[in-house]
């Protein structure tokens, strides 16, 4: 079907859809309504029951703690299935050479670069750790701060140079973080299981609030979190990378005439 | 301490919850079945994460019985919860967070899941084909476990899919599961695969956001997200825009990944081109857990609300009829098995559809009797179609002409599916599709008579071509979309068949064995409250019951006495034949602007019913 | 006006999908695709606005203070990670794509039929 039938149908389709676009749009509650009961339950009560100051945290990793389950499986999903969509029958290689684009320039890396990136490197990972570990008292969390995490990766392949990188971020350790962290939340969900009480029930001491230590279970699952957001995104990093480089063999993965 | 303000520990009224919230929640875990509840959730979640820290060491033979044992762990627990759940449903909530820890009536603050029998038993189900399937898959993939990972994955978010009791946590399966289906369908990194697997992610992902929409509207009506509360406030409330709305986007979601016109699209090429052993997993389970979520909040939320019923007992009916013809029409049409295949699933979601838009306990019970029976002939078929892929090299069933007669038991399996799917007088499909539609309008009951003989003289058709060498010309299907295409080929045939034969075998199981436990689950499922008594018995119309499959048989005979178009009259009837097949051919294009468009449609036809 | 961020959402998943429409290039289309993701953030953090009130991060603030809805912040915050997600897969598609068939346009890229 051509481009002007396509938008004919969509035309004819939105005949219908902005009338009731402009009919929903009036009836839901005015924009700047106070809080649903829902969330104003979860503010009055969670600092005194958990110790924790961030409400969307203590929701995330407590009271709908199973929800934040599911979503990190999905991250974990998502980065295998790019991982194996990616390595293909390429394998896992570990690339010398850079591939070449004819009449780009390859400028050498200065000192500058390589002194700034170091310790920038150090500062993001620092902060990213800072930013998952107090996930349940100021904003942020495990999500948050693996992605910081994840990010100073890049910054460290930026000052190191591809060889020295790869060297030292290896895929089976990358793939240990990702796994473990998933497997460490899952298990946080099971141990209270296996003792009696429900998933993912607090049942560590809940510490003080505005503290490091607060919220209890909720701790372990931030940064479990946190370690496998960050083994995501750096494998995701590592891969994308992997294919910037010349590829080994001429022959082109897969089949097919 | 003392002094921070706001952080009165010891004032609160909460403080005399804090110790018991410990101490006396314990009491909300009262039995083993409720315990174990997560489990079926839990075990494949761990298991695959596992297996992920340790791919890089681990062999791949070891994940495979890995998988295959968690299959059917996850089978029997659901299986007992079903049992259990018989005397009263398996409820827990997560966290601790029970009704009465939010000081407040009628708000709930945590995630539940509530196993009734219906949903425990497809879930059980789930397990069951995932078994057989990660069994096939044997020696499939050598990627250090990661295609096992992403399998563990997917039956992880289907049995979370069917247990759970809040909208925003089965939307969070729901994305998991099409998660995993992306990344499965493009395992094999073929052309058509990853075209495929693209078209898939474009529409499910509308679909996806459409269903967050949906939620976000269904939140800002009731202020909730657990069913049983969300049923209460749609209830109590009247006529709302927002509710509608909020039901049409959601629907438009489960009808996308359930494959009904005009959402239907994306199913043709990615079960085409996914591994076998996942199209199995899609076909069988996949596609039509999505009617059975969809049935069962419509049956537990919206069943009071006047403008959603009617637009399920009205407008889904049609839908469901003309996704019934359409399927039918085009699996006669095609060449490549597993597009016929992916073509008769949509077929037989139509028909599923009629089922679950009736919203009564009898048609629902006749709808999760289909949804096993169909699911497990789909799977077998595909494994026939993976066997030739693997051990022949080809899909199509022309070229396959007459190349596999050694490889005749895959034949007889074939031959006896196709006959099962056209309405062969045994087992669990036929015993479903007399009692899916208790309306038994005239039209309705031809659609379905009709497109069940289609996909099933289809099946017949390739069947005999490609394993007895029997064959008239060919018909409409010679212009249909196919490639060359393989799958790894050092699979044991004996392995494959096996699995294959186990699915046919339990597909023959005698319908009124499961019946009066899907009567009794069913009614659990639409909170109908009856005493124990047993279904009247439905005496199915003899004629209805046997005509689909004389007319397939028919259809089948027909196709074999097929001869060329040599004189003008002939050519020009045949040409007049092929027209509306190449009018569907043409429509179904492959470009995913297209679908994208006919989803807007469908979504714009769904908001002119409820609106008006 | 006190529709004005609804009528912004539904906007934004329509030019989204008008993008999706017209598209010629597939990672044009997974930027469309992102766009209508957007719709949904824009809807679902509206509906749990308060005007005058704070965040639900009870660092400086007492617990009590009229702060927005958490729920709705972190089904949002789930929301973006599916983004990523299968942004990620996406893009690993068209690239693999791109390897094999040379063009992105998804006039030409259908499966099961040679590419034209």
């Amino acid at each position: 079907m051509t481009t002007p039938w396509r938008l004919a149908l969509f035309v004819l389709a939105l005949i219908v859809l902005v009338p009731a676009v402009w009919h929903v749009a009036l009836a839901l509650p005015a924009f700047g309504a106070p809080t649903e009961q829902y969330g104003a339950a979860v503010n009055a009560l969670l600092t005194a029951t958990r110790h924790v100051t961030n409400m969307v945290a203590a929701v995330n990793f407590d009271v709908r703690g199973f929800d934040t389950l599911g979503e990190e499986s999905m991250l974990v999903c998502a980065v295998t299935g790019a991982v194996v969509l990616l390595r293909g029958t390429r394998g896992e290689s570990m690339t010398d050479r850079a591939g070449k684009i004819p009449g780009r320039a390859v400028a050498p890396r200065t000192d500058a670069t390589v002194l700034v990136c170091r310790i920038a490197a150090t500062l993001t990972l620092l902060f990213g750790v800072y930013m998952a570990l107090h996930g349940t008292v100021t904003p942020g969390g495990g999500f948050q701060g693996g992605a910081i995490a994840g990010s100073s990766l890049m910054l460290l392949y930026l000052g190191e140079g591809y060889e020295s990188w790869r060297r030292m971020v290896r895929s089976p350790a990358l793939d240990v973080l990702e796994g473990g962290g998933a497997f460490v939340f899952v298990g946080a969900a099971a141990v209270p299981l296996m003792l009696g009480y429900a998933l993912l029930q607090n049942v560590l001491p809940f510490g003080t609030p505005k503290d490091l230590y607060s919220g209890g279970l909720m701790v372990v699952a931030n940064f479990a979190v946190g370690v496998s957001v960050a083994g995501s995104f750096g494998l995701l990093l590592l891969e994308f990378m992997e294919e910037t480089r010349s590829p080994d063999s001429e022959s082109m993965p897969d089949e097919e005439d | 301490m003392p002094a921070q303000a706001g952080i009165r520990l010891r004032e609160t009224p909460d403080s005399r919850f804090r110790g018991n919230e410990r101490n006396g929640s314990r009491g909300s875990i009262v039995t083993i079945a409720q315990a174990l509840l997560p489990v079926p959730v839990l075990l494949p979640l761990a298991v695959a994460t596992a297996l992920l820290a340790v791919a890089h060491w681990l062999p791949t033979a070891v994940s495979n019985v890995l998988g295959i044992i968690t299959a059917l762990l996850v089978m029997l627990l659901c299986g007992y919860l079903a049992r259990e759940a018989l005397d009263g449903q398996v409820l827990q909530w997560f966290g601790g967070w029970t009704p009465a820890s939010s000081q407040r009536p009628g708000v709930v603050l945590g995630i539940s899941f509530l196993a009734d029998p219906a949903s425990a038993a497809v879930a059980a189900y789930v397990g069951f084909m995932f078994a057989a399937a990660l069994l096939f898959a044997f020696g499939y993939a050598e990627t250090r476990s990661h295609f096992q990972i992403l399998m563990l994955l997917f039956l992880a978010a289907m049995v979370g899919f069917c247990l759970t009791h809040d909208l925003f946590n089965m939307f969070v399966w729901f994305e998991l599961m099409s998660v995993a289906g992306f990344a499965l369908t493009a395992y094999p990194l073929g052309k058509s695969s990853l075209e495929g697997a693209f078209n898939f992610t474009i529409i499910n992902a509308l679909g996806s956001f459409m269903m967050l929409t949906g939620v976000g509207l269904l939140y800002a009506r009731t202020g909730t997200l657990d069913f049983t509360q969300m049923g209460r406030v749609v209830t109590a409330s009247g006529a709302d825009a927002v509710i509608g709305a909020g039901f049409c986007l959601i629907a438009a979601a489960l009808l996308t990944k359930a494959a009904i016109v005009p959402f239907h699209m994306w199913l043709s090429d990615a079960h085409a081109v996914a591994p076998s052993p996942v199209s199995v997993i899609f076909s069988g389970i996949m596609v039509s857990v999505a009617l059975f979520a969809l049935g069962k909040i419509v049956a537990q939320i919206f069943i009071h609300d006047g403008a959603v019923m009617m637009l399920v007992r009205t407008l889904f009916v049609w839908l469901g009829t003309a996704t019934a013809i359409v399927g039918g029409l085009m699996a006669w049409a095609q060449r490549h098995l597993k597009r016929l295949l992916a073509f008769s699933t949509i077929a037989h979601l139509g028909i599923m559809l009629i089922g679950v838009a009736a919203v009564a306990p009898a048609a629902m019970a006749g709808f999760v009797l289909y949804l096993f029976g169909h699911g497990l002939i789909k799977g077998a078929l595909f494994m026939v179609a993976g066997i030739l892929l693997s051990l022949r090299a080809s899909g199509d069933e022309i070229v396959l002409y007459r190349k596999a007669r050694d490889l005749w038991p895959a034949g007889v399996a074939m031959a006896i599916g196709g006959l099962l799917l056209g309405g062969l007088p045994y087992g669990l499909l036929h015993r479903a599709t007399d009692t899916i539609d208790p309306s038994a309008a005239p039209l309705i009951t031809a659609a379905i008579v009709l497109s069940t003989a289609l996909t099933g003289a289809a099946v017949l058709r390739a069947a005999a071509r490609i394993f007895a060498g029997w064959s008239g010309a060919p018909g409409p299907e010679i212009s249909a979309p196919t490639e060359r295409d393989h799958e790894k080929d050092d699979r044991p045939f004996w392995l494959m068949l096996m699995s294959c034969a186990l699915l046919l075998a339990v597909a023959f199981t005698p319908g009124t064995a499961v019946e009066t436990f899907l009567s009794q689950a069913t009614l659990r499922l639409m909170d109908i409250q009856a005493p124990n008594v047993p279904p009247p018995e439905r005496q199915p119309n003899a004629l209805v019951s046997y005509l689909p499959i004389a007319l397939t048989i028919g259809l089948f005979v027909l196709s074999l006495f097929r001869q060329r178009a040599t004189t003008a009259l002939s050519r020009r009837l045949f040409h007049a034949e092929l027209l509306p097949f190449r009018a569907l051919q043409f429509v179904h294009s492959g470009i995913v602007s297209d679908y994208v468009a006919w989803m807007m449609l469908g979504l714009a036809a769904l908001a002119l019913v409820i609106g008006w | 006006m006190s529709i004005l961020p609804w009528l912004t959402a539904a906007w934004l998943f329509g030019i989204g999908v008008y993008g999706v429409v017209t598209s010629r290039h597939y990672v044009h289309l997974i930027g469309c695709l992102t766009v209508c993701q957007s719709a949904t953030y824009l809807l679902l953090l509206s509906i749990g606005y308060w005007w005058g009130a704070g965040p639900p991060i009870f660092y400086d603030h007492p617990p009590g203070t009229p702060a927005v809805d958490p729920v709705l912040q972190a089904l949002v915050l789930t929301d973006i990670v599916v983004g990523a997600a299968v942004t990620a897969l996406l893009l690993v598609i068209a690239l693999q794509v791109h390897k094999r068939r040379g063009t992105l346009d998804p006039q030409s890229l259908r499966p099961l039929r040679p590419s034209q």
